[in-house]
């Protein structure tokens, strides 16, 4: 266990002063070897600059930071390099969004991807666009699917290799979903994996009559790469329709699955489904969070997982083997977990015309914001809703293309922001926390509670700080060993991104969205 | 049910809309006022009204797009010309004008004497030679021309000729210093440690500069850290007045004009 601790320790340590993919480490733990701002400081933090996107739309992104320059996306279609000492950009990429582009949830991107001089995105109309690092300008453009399907792509693209992996997004339009990996240099599609099986594919079975052709199985959340085992992990989204299960029976595979796949090849080394046949839109569009733990007396290279479906769970990352499951927030649809790690349902859950109350609600326990793992610490925090319930309505729908095909709707407590806290209609009142869970039981070591949800990811840094925020419009500082409250600022809008830190000219620096604007914070002077 | 009611009420606005067209065409089917005095008396509106966001000849600026190119992204008919110009386009810059009917018609028989496009038809030069031309000179070191490759230094040359004359392709090539674009100025900066900084001007405000070093670093210098700063407005490309000349010049005109024909072909299907 020390020796591994001490291996990822290092391997943040190198690349330190950047931050330079999505998940900001290899292990993909949103973990920071860099320790000047620390609990003894922290209470020192002042802003430094806030950049403003030109859009009223709210970033999702989590900003790439190399050599004192800031890489991110604006909503909707807008790359950006910035200075990370004044705000000031340097550049600005623009895509028109074309008329009929659908997206669910808001016209948001989730980040880029670089290698050397090339930075990468993929747009709301389904490209994979490269542009040079220097100058933004487009070195070359993809077609990725066709937005008018009712495909996107918010997805912050990985690089491995001389691959740059995405997916796209539109599990409420009936699409067929994929992973496809493209040459760096040309763009050239290299290998594609269907998330839905097509015919003479195994699991392919798993989909009744034509359902597959509309089942979902969107990518729209980042994944991770073991270089040792040479595996890349992904979190696929729903089955569609979403809240109509009896329109496919089966388990409907990949959906609500993490595919372990041959990054040369595409190929499936292994799978695990989480919710298979979900009937509640519980996407399993999580970071994967590589960490290598002593598990009962044997090493393991393990993989943390909290899910939408309420569950935590530890699996091995080599074979896909479960090692343990254990709810982390209230769940009322499911038994438990068998000893291969399927969930026994509870019969009378399913959607339904008068409609079914269930825990957790539609947007899950958890959903695709970062967690965060302290090689420090030990711990796994992950951003939850607690005590949070909706009622599923499920009725037929033909498919037509590009047009919403959800089978049903959830209703319930998903009003605007700025309204009353979205889980005060039940009850009993419920409310967001930010969880330590201690990976090697599942249970819980502390919590940190707010008042309303929150959509945003957690950071944690050597300095043994706990960096998020909520929609509230907090950002704040956590003892990471402890939970306790060290800091926290009124930012004035939803935080719904991850926090990320690096340092330039020696100065650490914390920087993070909330509504349509970034703020960068570092320690004041004298601290 | 639901569905039945919403496609019945579609019906009914998509009638009333073409009705609506119609209308229109009736009334305004084709430019009435295009003779040479209506352009000369719509180039003045337009040096009055337009050319401070759509540059004096047109050819486009910061916030505004080019109108040289005999196509136009909000529909290129003499009708959304019209629109365009008394209403504006929702969402951008470009707001409506409150022009009489006739003004309108003559700004839109100007904008239509400046296209481009006809113009670079009558490029003399060979452009299959004029390919050559820019290898030999090698051009492509600092610009794209559209095929994948190319360097990022210069402007992007992919669809030069939908934006520019060719007297003004000419002019950049043998005095590119005539006229630069503002994201090409340079900074010249001496900091205080004695050290001398140069490289593209990215942006500036009171306190700092972002410039793009030789090499493609992005850097940020704060002018509270410079012994002195100038904004070089000369292009950094070398002049090919000796270089390339007669035949080859009206080659090389003739294939940057021809670049962004497809893309302007595809516009206007």
């Amino acid at each position: 266990m020390r020796t591994l601790l001490v291996s990822l320790i290092l391997a943040g340590a190198a690349a330190a002063q950047n931050w330079t993919t999505y998940n900001g480490t290899a292990q993909s733990t949103h973990y920071s070897g860099l320790d000047q701002i620390k609990t003894s400081n922290v209470a020192g933090l002042e802003l430094r600059w806030v950049s403003q996107a030109d859009s009223l739309e709210k970033f999702e992104a989590t900003p790439l930071v190399i050599d004192g320059v800031m890489y991110v996306t604006e909503p909707p279609n807008t790359a950006v390099a910035l200075d990370t000492r004044t705000g000031r950009p340097y550049w600005r990429y623009e895509r028109p969004v074309p008329p009929g582009n659908y997206v669910c949830c808001g016209n948001v991107n989730r980040g880029l991807a670089v290698q050397g001089d090339t930075i990468f995105m993929g747009t709301l109309d389904a490209y994979l666009v490269a542009l040079d690092r220097a100058t933004g300008r487009k070195k070359w453009e993809t077609k990725v699917a066709e937005y008018s399907h009712g495909y996107s792509i918010t997805v912050a693209p990985l690089v491995v290799k001389d691959k740059v992996i995405l997916g796209p997004a539109g599990g409420e339009r009936g699409i067929s979903g994929f992973l496809a990996a493209y040459d760096t240099r040309t763009g050239k599609e290299v290998w594609k994996f269907h998330t839905i099986p097509q015919p003479g594919e195994p699991g392919h079975e798993t989909w009744s009559g034509d359902s597959w052709k509309t089942g979902g199985g969107s990518t729209w959340v980042t994944g991770s790469y073991d270089p040792e085992l040479n595996l890349v992990y992904w979190g696929i989204g729903n089955p569609g329709p979403d809240w109509n299960p009896a329109a496919r029976p089966g388990d409907n595979l990949y959906t609500d699955s993490v595919v372990a796949l041959d990054a040369d090849t595409g190929k499936l080394k292994w799978h695990y489904q989480f919710t298979p046949h979900d009937e509640w839109d519980f996407d399993a569009v999580q970071v994967p969070v590589l960490v290598d733990l002593n598990w009962r007396g044997k090493q393991r290279k393990a993989m943390l997982w909290g899910n939408r479906n309420g569950f935590f769970y530890v699996l091995d990352r080599s074979s896909g083997e479960f090692l343990l499951g254990k709810p982390f927030v209230k769940q009322t649809w499911s038994k438990g977990l068998d000893d291969s790690g399927r969930p026994m349902k509870i019969s009378g859950t399913s959607p339904s015309i008068a409609g079914t109350d269930l825990y957790p609600g539609v947007q899950g326990g958890t959903n695709w914001y970062a967690p965060s793992f302290s090689p420090r610490t030990g711990l796994f925090y992950l951003t939850a809703w607690e005590n949070y319930h909706t009622s599923y309505y499920s009725w037929d729908q033909e498919y037509e293309p590009g047009k919403s095909f959800t089978g049903g709707s959830a209703r319930g407590p998903i009003p605007s922001l700025r309204r009353e806290p979205i889980i005060r209609w039940g009850p009993e009142w419920g409310y967001g926390v930010i969880r330590a869970i201690n990976p090697l039981n599942g249970e819980k070591v502390w919590e940190y509670k707010m008042l309303d949800v929150s959509d945003a990811g957690i950071l944690t840094t050597a300095g043994d700080l706990l960096f998020s925020g909520n929609r509230e419009g907090y950002f704040f500082a956590l003892d990471a060993k402890t939970g306790k409250e060290l800091w926290k600022r009124y930012l004035g809008m939803q935080v719904a991104d991850s926090p990320i830190t690096y340092t330039v000219d020696g100065v650490q620096y914390v920087t993070v969205a909330a509504g349509h604007a970034l703020f960068s914070f570092a320690l004041g002077p004298g601290r | 049910m639901r569905r039945t009611v919403t496609r019945l009420f579609s019906l009914i606005l998509l009638f009333s809309s073409a009705a609506a067209v119609e209308a229109q065409h009736g009334s305004i089917a084709e430019a009435p006022f295009s003779t040479p005095r209506d352009v000369a008396a719509g180039k003045q509106s337009f040096r009055s009204q337009c050319a401070a966001c759509h540059g004096l000849d047109g050819s486009g600026g910061a916030v505004a797009p080019s109108l040289v190119s005999g196509t136009f992204k909000h529909g290129g008919s003499d009708e959304a010309l019209f629109t365009v110009i008394t209403k504006g386009v929702p969402g951008t810059a470009m707001t409506g004008f409150a022009l009489d009917g006739r003004e309108v018609w003559q700004l839109i028989a100007f904008l239509r004497s400046l296209n481009v496009a006809r113009s670079a038809a009558k490029a003399p030069g060979d452009a299959a030679k004029g390919a050559q031309v820019y290898q030999a000179n090698g051009c492509a070191r600092c610009h794209t021309n559209g095929s994948g490759s190319g360097g990022f230094d210069g402007p992007d040359l992919s669809e030069i000729g939908a934006r520019r004359t060719l007297a003004q392709i000419e002019q950049s090539i043998v005095d590119p210093d005539a006229d630069v674009d503002a994201a090409y100025w340079s900074v010249r900066a001496e900091m205080k440690s004695g050290q001398t900084v140069n490289g593209i001007r990215m942006n500036e405000d009171m306190d700092s500069i972002q410039i793009r070093e030789p090499g493609g670093r992005l850097r940020t210098l704060m002018k509270a850290d410079l012994t002195r700063f100038e904004i070089v407005r000369t292009s950094p490309m070398p002049s090919f007045k000796d270089k390339i000349s007669g035949a080859d010049l009206q080659n090389l005109v003739a294939y940057l004009a021809g670049l962004g024909a497809a893309a302007r072909e595809a516009e206007n299907k």
